[in-house]
């Protein structure tokens, strides 16, 4: 187990050499009218890394995950994929808004699993994983379809195919948009509070699917609740707080020896909760 | 009134006829731009956000019968001649194209913003997300609506007459002028309107039972 003093170590140091980070965000802010949800943020995924984003609610950590997407433009900073700015250019010194397509092209290595599943629901469980399948890359119906089928089948819900979302449980739904993000051969994962609307009973075949995803080398950045899944997949655990990276580390010095008051008050709070 | 119908069936059906090449000409064309038009008032930019309200806040907020007269004695004055049915159909789609707008604006809008960025997030073109991903939704939401302004359309191309369109309403006219059965003919008129929209309604109450599957309620 490492000191307390690697806890400011970001774990990928203490480990074998994983190459360049995939995804990286440097100084990133962003705020809603006055109000500033992210302050000077860095953030790096590298490699089949598995980094779990924990903090209270209204912390920032969705936006940050929607930031690192560019789903939500961010104001200052930068945001790496692969190497390649995401969402701004620079053109004559001057740095400017990305077109959409150039957007969709930088991004193209990040599949994102939402908390509502944000399934189409005129379309079938197959129908979902297919569509991008069909108009991105081009795939026949025959070949999407046999690729769409074994995308389900590693969520286990190759049975559910022809089903509409609204026959589909809550559990069920998020598997078929995982398998869906997974269709496009991402390299990279990220779920923004996947198992939040889910009710308890649905959690674990949820989480299930996501270890299986991190033991066979996904590289995956997850915003979550759920303590002791983080405690048990995450190479890395981040905790933020207003805005800010109050401390990041490996989830048994982050859970066993928080530095800050602020994650020390945040995990009582969340274990008197968990324990009644 | 049978008795028109019976005697006068050859006109009047010729009548029946441009009315519903008409409104349904003008009904298909403002499909089309109206959807276009939908997506421009929903625009990020607000250079394509105003113009498009502006169209559809003259259209929508002035007379039919006005915007008949305005467009026949226009284009003219600029140099273009075209026969009555032209214009009658040309107004008549500007005119649908506002109302159809507004119906798709309202669609759109109940579309889960969600799901339109998890289309994105895999790729698919914001066209294509426009294409695939909303607009089949917005067609089954707005049905009801739709229906709504075609029968609108139906019923208001008879305006048309007073730019001498030879339509349902103005063989009428001309049928209760050479008989002095005012009240005959119209009553069969309004049997021929109504049994068009009555068909009309069924269809689409017919396409909104069968569409009924795989809709949104999240």
């Amino acid at each position: 187990m490492p000191t307390a003093d690697a806890i400011t170590t970001p774990a990928t140091d203490s480990r074998p050499i994983r190459g360049e980070p995939i995804v990286e965000a440097r100084g990133i802010s962003k705020s809603f009218g006055a109000l500033e949800v992210l302050s000077d943020i860095d953030f790096r995924l590298s490699n089949s890394e598995v980094v779990c984003v924990i903090g209270p609610s209204g912390s920032g950590k969705s936006t940050l995950l929607r930031c690192l997407a560019f789903l939500e433009p961010y104001d200052h900073g930068s945001v790496y994929i692969d190497g390649q700015l995401l969402g701004y250019e620079e053109r004559g010194g001057m740095r400017v808004r990305a077109r959409e397509s150039r957007v969709d092209a930088v991004r193209a290595p990040v599949g994102m699993v939402f908390q509502h599943f944000h399934l189409w629901p005129h379309r079938t469980a197959l129908e979902n994983v297919t569509e991008a399948l069909r108009l991105v890359n081009g795939l026949s119906r025959r070949q999407a379809e046999a690729e769409g089928m074994a995308m389900l089948e590693r969520v286990g819900l190759a049975e559910r195919a022809g089903h509409f979302p609204e026959s589909l449980s809550g559990g069920q739904k998020q598997r078929v948009a995982i398998a869906r993000a997974l269709a496009m051969q991402p390299r990279v994962m990220f779920f923004d509070e996947p198992t939040s609307a889910l009710d308890p009973e649905l959690v674990g075949e949820v989480l299930d699917v996501m270890k299986r995803l991190a033991q066979d080398g996904m590289t995956m950045a997850i915003v979550t609740h759920e303590m002791g899944f983080a405690a048990k997949v995450a190479d890395r655990v981040v905790f933020m707080d207003q805005g800010r990276i109050v401390e990041s580390g490996a989830p048994e010095t982050l859970f066993r020896h928080p530095k800050s008051d602020r994650l020390q008050q945040f995990l009582n709070t969340w274990r008197e909760r968990h324990i009644d | 009134m049978l008795d028109i119908l019976l005697t006068h069936y050859p006109v009047l059906t010729k009548g029946l006829t441009t009315t519903l090449v008409v409104s349904l000409s003008a009904i298909a064309l403002g499909l089309v731009f109206g959807v276009l038009l939908a997506f421009g008032m929903t625009s990020r930019s607000r250079w394509i956000r105003w113009p498009c309200g502006l169209y559809r806040s003259f259209w929508r907020g002035t007379p039919i019968l006005l915007q008949l007269l305005l467009v026949f004695y226009l284009l003219p004055e600029v140099g273009i001649e075209v026969a009555p049915i032209t214009a009658a159909i040309l107004t008549l789609t500007l005119n649908t194209t506002a109302f159809q707008s507004e119906i798709f604006r309202s669609g759109i809008a109940h579309i889960p913003a969600g799901q339109i960025e998890a289309a994105r997030m895999a790729g698919i073109s914001a066209w294509q997300t426009r294409r695939r991903i909303v607009m089949p939704q917005v067609l089954r939401l707005t049905l009801p609506p739709l229906t709504n302004e075609i029968i609108t359309i139906l019923k208001n191309s008879s305006l048309i007459s007073v730019i001498a369109v030879t339509e349902l309403m103005r063989v009428s006219e001309q049928i209760a002028s050479r008989t002095f059965q005012p009240l005959e003919t119209y009553l069969a008129a309004a049997v021929l309107y109504l049994a068009v929209n009555l068909v009309l309604a069924q269809i689409s109450a017919h396409l909104e039972r069968r569409l009924a599957g795989g809709l949104a309620t999240e």
